[in-house]
């Protein structure tokens, strides 16, 4: 493979990889909530879109459309009802209980749908190739990297230019001292949870492609979505967009050179940055 | 006994400390005072090690201890409380108070024998609690008891590691004051070689017991003297008086 | 509900009723012959959430990576076994609790300085990149299918183990949780476990009575990472055979919600929970998966909600109503 093809395969999966994990990124940041279940969002959002696809004939575009409002809506009845109560709890506690809901969410869909990997039809035109002048490309793959890199613009610009994003940045910077200028975190965290729900959903049906839709989902990919926050820095959006696509392009070629345990290095890569920068590789240290 | 010179701190572009000069004597019964924000925790924090200083440098009997990690700082004889409860919350009164004196007797680390077994801590452990008139409350959990209790607690804890300089940063804070007694008497019972370091943020409570009186505003000291001096000095009450009218 | 004003003193006095998990252990071997292997199942699960209880229930380590340390301890076995004939099951136990005691107390070291968010992280990645190397490194571990058909010397040169009916084994394994029961007991009845619990409830007052809580913790990893090796390595003596399966998020999970189920910092709570849920598993799993998944999902949201002492803890709250 020449080292174009490579780049964009790697960039595609990088831009999935952001897409699903900007929300955690930013709700871990606001609440200091360790959420295990993000992945599980992601998952529903592919069901939702492979069974509206199936049975409402709905196609991929408003499918995506409708993943994105039906995971958002549910996410705030369960951040409203469940979330909220865990707060100012324990991290063990966080993390029980949302093992707990990813063993539920996975139950659910095996029972609901059934235990095998679900496949997204992509429209025509999507698939095949694209002819970029110098080379030809899989559209797909192509479009991927422009939703992805339209979406961080789209957020940044939302964090950056308006006055939601500016409280949100300041109560991941310091929460007490938001609450204490009159901001309400806990709203702020709803709409955030919501938003960064409902893209997991957008995020779990466009990468169906690449990381596949099965019950396991929310668990295989955990660690995963974990590791780009992590090194992306909570609360950081073009953070997280860089670690994504440094994990997206690392675990290309990895896979390619090395397809025999070459997630090996990720890992340790993960592990070490983690050592050396706690507050990953674009977060900022806090006092 | 305990000095600081040229102790300076900054968070950024805010100093919380300049320049601080300060000398607890032995045996002395010494109040730091001053407005709210004016340093004193950070003060005190500097001093145990918490925080370590931009400038300047830290003297335990001559000795230079500013790069000592706070566990080495305990073991050197300074104990402090904090300003607001900082106690084992789950555990009860007697387990508290017997792990800070498990730490000073050098037995914290001991795996072999039960925490039950230790006489010689227990009996420690017993003393203190009786002294701070805990006697009651000594099976019971943090979280059981009323704040004003807990706040004994956490000078027990102190007193458990037998310090040659104590730093109490507002210790009646949270007391209801038909219980203060219990604490300025077990303040008063101290062996005299103690140095005690009281952090108040007015003047009346300290009256009583300091003999000497620094006043720190804006992370510098103001004034210093005996509370006669103090009380006298035009410009600390000008300051005090400027801060409550602010407040 | 208060403890007695003398409860330190007394609670690490054996009570009658501590005698019961053993007398039930021994009343099992005899009632029930046909079960055994899954008893013995049971017995290691019991000893592996013990150790996890020293650190994540006693020392308030949140950790989601303990399976690497039941892991190295039976790969230790398996390997020792396999390449190099060494099939003496007591020696093996003890390198397996030596090569997990190292391997904790080298990560211990390295991954202790972190907290929060970012040891539940580098816990992860730990066991993540251990089960990669398990994998790559095929010569040695067999990779993905392991090592089948391992086979172990007469324990103390007097008992087989037994393919069959886990008689043996069962026995076996009774002892030596009772062995590794006995240290967990001695060591949070002690003052270093004082101590643990003290850096639990409040690091911060830690440190301000100079006790050096990195190294307390560093220890105590150590000393839970072999005994789970402990357990790793009697898991491969008894079922015969190692393999990836007894890694991986889900085993780490795993053992985590059985403490938590049972108890944690309660020491019982993995006698409790492991019963709990081993034999639910046993009823359930097999014939309803899913149902027996989504149980366990409820149950753990129920308790991280409601119930966070556990089963134990429940039982204590009852008998406080009373």
């Amino acid at each position: 493979m020449d080292p174009v093809s490579i780049l964009l395969g790697g960039l595609s999966s990088g831009m999935v990889l952001f897409i699903v994990s900007v929300g955690l990124s930013v709700t871990m940041g606001l609440m200091g909530f360790v959420n295990l279940a993000h992945g599980g969002f992601a998952m529903l959002g592919g069901y939702v879109i492979v069974l509206a696809m199936k049975h409402w004939g709905l196609s991929f575009v408003p499918a995506l459309a409708l993943a994105f409002v039906v995971v958002a809506a549910f996410s705030v009845v369960l951040e409203r009802l469940l979330y909220a109560r865990l707060y100012r709890a324990q991290e063990l506690d966080q993390v029980l209980f949302t093992i707990g809901l990813v063993f539920v969410m996975t139950a659910a869909v095996t029972l609901g749908v059934g235990p095998e990997t679900q496949v997204i039809r992509l429209p025509d035109w999507l698939r095949g190739q694209t002819d970029l002048g110098f080379m030809t490309y899989r559209t797909y793959s192509l479009a991927l990297i422009v939703v992805g890199t339209l979406l961080v613009i789209a957020l940044w610009l939302g964090f950056e230019r308006t006055r939601y994003g500016a409280r949100i940045r300041a109560a991941v910077d310091n929460r007490r001292m938001a609450q204490s200028l009159g901001i309400d975190v806990g709203r702020l965290f709803t709409v955030a949870f919501a938003l960064g729900s409902g893209l997991a959903a957008v995020g779990g049906g466009l990468g169906a492609e690449i990381l596949g839709l099965d019950p396991n989902y929310p668990l295989r990919y955990l660690v995963y979505f974990l590791i780009v926050v992590a090194v992306g820095g909570l609360g950081k959006v073009t953070g997280v967009f860089f670690a994504a696509l440094l994990i997206g392009v690392l675990d290309f070629v990895l896979k390619l050179y090395f397809p025999k345990g070459g997630t090996l290095f990720i890992y340790a890569l993960a592990l070490m940055l983690l050592l050396w920068r706690p507050q990953g590789l674009f977060g900022r240290k806090s006092a | 006994m305990l000095e600081t010179r040229g102790l300076c701190k900054n968070f950024g572009a805010l100093e919380v400390a300049r320049e601080v000069n300060f000398r607890l004597e032995l045996g002395a019964r010494h109040a730091l005072i001053g407005p709210n924000g004016a340093g004193k925790t950070t003060f005190v924090n500097l001093l145990t090690g918490v925080l370590a200083p931009s400038r300047g440098s830290i003297l335990l009997e001559g000795e230079d201890v500013t790069a000592l990690a706070q566990a080495k700082r305990v073991k050197r004889g300074i104990a402090r409380t904090f300003q607001i409860n900082q106690l084992f919350r789950g555990l009860t009164v007697q387990e508290n108070v017997c792990i800070a004196v498990s730490e000073r007797l050098g037995v914290g680390g001991a795996m072999l024998r039960s925490a039950g077994q230790r006489a010689d801590v227990l009996a420690e452990a017993a003393r203190l609690i009786e002294m701070l008139k805990l006697g009651n409350d000594t099976g019971r959990r943090i979280i059981e008891l009323p704040y004003g209790r807990q706040r004994l607690v956490e000078i027990a804890i102190a007193l458990g590691l037998s310090p040659r300089v104590l730093l109490l940063d507002e210790p009646a804070a949270g007391i209801p004051s038909a219980e203060t007694h219990i604490l300025l008497d077990a303040i008063a019972t101290l062996p005299k070689d103690i140095a005690v370091l009281i952090i108040a943020h007015d003047m009346d409570r300290v009256f009583r017991f300091a003999e000497r009186i620094t006043v720190l505003v804006s992370g510098a000291v103001f004034a210093e003297g005996t509370p006669q001096e103090i009380a006298a000095n035009r410009e600390v009450r000008a300051v005090y008086l400027g801060s409550a009218l602010d407040a | 509900m208060s403890p007695a004003p003398d409860a330190l003193q007394r609670r690490h006095r054996f009570q009658w009723w501590e005698l019961l998990p053993w007398a039930t252990g021994l009343a099992m071997f005899f009632a029930f012959p046909n079960y055994l292997s899954f008893g013995t199942q049971l017995l290691v699960t019991i000893l592996f959430a013990l150790s996890l209880d020293l650190v994540l229930g006693y020392a308030g380590i949140v950790t989601l990576g303990h399976a690497a340390f039941f892991c190295v301890g039976a790969y230790t076995v398996g390997i020792l076994a396999q390449q190099l004939g060494w099939n003496e099951p007591l020696s093996g136990l003890v390198a397996a609790g030596l090569a997990a005691g190292i391997v904790g107390l080298i990560s211990g070291f390295v991954l202790l300085r972190t907290h929060g968010l970012t040891l539940l992280m580098v816990t992860l990645c730990t066991m993540t990149l251990l089960e990669q190397a398990a994998n790559m490194g095929h010569a040695w571990t067999g990779g993905f299918d392991g090592m089948p058909g391992l086979s172990f010397t007469m324990i103390l040169g007097l008992f087989p183990f037994d393919v069959l009916y886990f008689k043996s084994q069962y026995l076996y394994s009774l002892s030596v949780l009772a062995l590794g029961f006995v240290v967990v007991r001695t060591l949070v009845y002690s003052s270093f476990g004082q101590s643990l619990t003290g850096i639990r409830e409040n690091l911060l007052r830690m440190h301000a009575v100079g006790a050096p809580v990195r190294g307390r913790l560093i220890v105590a990893y150590g000393i839970s990472a072999a005994l789970a090796g402990v357990a790793g390595g009697l898991f491969t003596q008894v079922t015969g055979y190692v393999n990836l399966a007894v890694l991986g998020l889900e085993r780490a999970a795993g053992v985590m919600i059985i403490l938590i189920l049972g108890g944690h910092g309660r020491l019982y709570g993995a006698f409790v929970g492991a019963v709990a849920y081993l034999v639910l598993e046993h009823l359930l799993a097999k014939a309803y998966p899913t149902a027996w998944q989504l149980g366990l999902g409820l149950t753990l949201v129920a308790v991280a909600l409601f119930a966070r002492g556990g089963l134990i803890g429940l039982f204590e709250k009852l008998r406080g109503a009373r």
